[in-house]
């Protein structure tokens, strides 16, 4: 155990700028994970712990922000008509949480897979990816009928009318643009998934913050189309 | 193939709490929209606020969540230098992306809407240190709180981070317009 402890203390004491072999070392010797290792290292004693986490995330934030405003872009050159559109209203932050979700849920499992080495060169075949398939459009199907039937519920009971047709567009709208964005982040996923994998990198770093921002944006972007489309 | 197995009722269920956040939200937007939503440029911000609420929140949860399994960070000491650098770090991150928020708005209503109005950069900026002050401390907490009672903060912060992040940000976004 001292042992351990002498050779954590030697990692923490390493820059954090570069991957150590010692870290390498360390893992084949006394069996620690990499991730522990790797955790020790980026936040050790000789590591400014805000700078690490602020000079690491930036860089994506400012992008995932930029790429949502020009999202927002599209809904504000159509505002007047969706402020009219009460369900609408309270439909948008769900529908956006809703189609961020999904790409992460389907980023990391297929990193997972991928990882596991379960994803063979035709990977349409692979059962799991197609159950995974099905299970993401089904839950996404429920969630945005389910959405949509409490945001026109809230809205009649603050004395907006919602007639059939009103009923009729905003199912559409919802479940058009849930599955065609769903949809487009399990394509987007399986196919960067693969081509970061035969890169020799590790898909979960690239895949979360592509589709979240995809969704972001495609979100506000099919939600404009459709509101001009429908109303 | 059975599709309804347990990665199904996790997913399903954890959107759910998602939802029922955003929906929440969603009303506080609608209810208070004559003020919220008529002000220019309030739509080119507003996704990548809520966002921006989301995603400080989540890593920071998932950091701490990291170190908790690890035992760096130990669950009943928060003041520790791991802990106050991720604090200073989130909050930091916040502000700046705020700033940008407010930018890339006035920018629009400036070059598009050809209107001057300053109050467009002081209202994310704002907002969003109050929104993330509030969300940040929650989010340390209650990740504390999951992990000592047994439960991994993995599962239950991301939904709950949108959830916290939608309502506390709108409300943060009132609060501020009511002040400027």
């Amino acid at each position: 155990m001292k042992n351990v402890r002498q050779h954590l203390e030697k990692l923490r004491k390493i820059s954090r700028k570069k991957y150590h072999p010692l870290i390498h070392k360390i893992h084949k010797k006394h069996k620690i994970s990499k991730k522990t290792l790797f955790y020790v290292k980026e936040y050790g004693q000789h590591s400014n712990v805000p700078r690490t986490i602020i000079r690491e995330s930036i860089k994506i934030l400012m992008l995932a922000s930029i790429i949502s405003s020009f999202g927002g872009l599209s809904l504000e050159h159509i505002k007047t008509v969706f402020v009219s559109i009460y369900p609408l209203i309270i439909l948008l932050p769900a529908l956006n949480d809703m189609v961020g979700d999904y790409g992460t849920i389907v980023s990391s499992r297929f990193s997972t897979m991928l990882h596991e080495g379960k994803i063979k060169k035709d990977c349409w075949k692979n059962k799991e990816l197609k159950k995974l398939l099905v299970q993401i459009i089904i839950i996404s199907l429920l969630t945005a009928v389910f959405s949509s039937i409490i945001a026109m519920i809230i809205s009649s009971l603050s004395n907006y009318a919602v007639g059939a047709a009103t009923v009729y567009k905003i199912f559409s709208i919802a479940i058009i643009d849930v599955i065609f964005l769903v949809s487009t982040l399990f394509l987007i996923s399986v196919y960067a998934g693969f081509y970061f994998f035969r890169k020799k990198e590790d898909p979960n770093n690239f895949l979360i913050p592509i589709t979240t921002s995809i969704a972001d944006f495609g979100n506000m972007i099919i939600l404009s189309v459709l509101i001009m489309l429908f109303f | 193939m059975n599709i309804f197995d347990n990665n199904f009722k996790e997913i399903f269920s954890s959107q759910i709490v998602s939802i029922i956040g955003g929906l929440i939200a969603g009303t506080v937007l609608a209810l208070y929209m004559d003020k919220i939503l008529l002000i220019p440029g309030m739509l080119v911000f507003l996704p990548g606020f809520l966002s921006m609420v989301h995603d400080i929140s989540g890593t920071f949860a998932a950091r701490l969540s990291s170190g908790l399994f690890l035992g760096v960070i130990k669950p009943n000491k928060v003041e520790t230098k791991i802990i106050k650098g991720n604090l200073s770090a989130s909050f930091f991150l916040a502000i700046f992306v705020s700033l940008i928020l407010g930018v890339i708005a006035f920018l629009f209503n400036l070059l598009v809407l050809h209107i001057f109005t300053i109050k467009i950069i002081l209202l994310p900026l704002i907002a969003g240190a109050l929104a993330n002050a509030m969300n940040i401390t929650l989010t340390l907490f209650v990740t504390f709180y999951l992990f000592r009672k047994g439960h991994d903060p993995n599962n239950i912060m991301g939904p709950f981070v949108t959830s916290a992040g939608d309502i506390i940000g709108i409300i943060s976004l009132l609060i501020v317009l009511v002040i400027i």
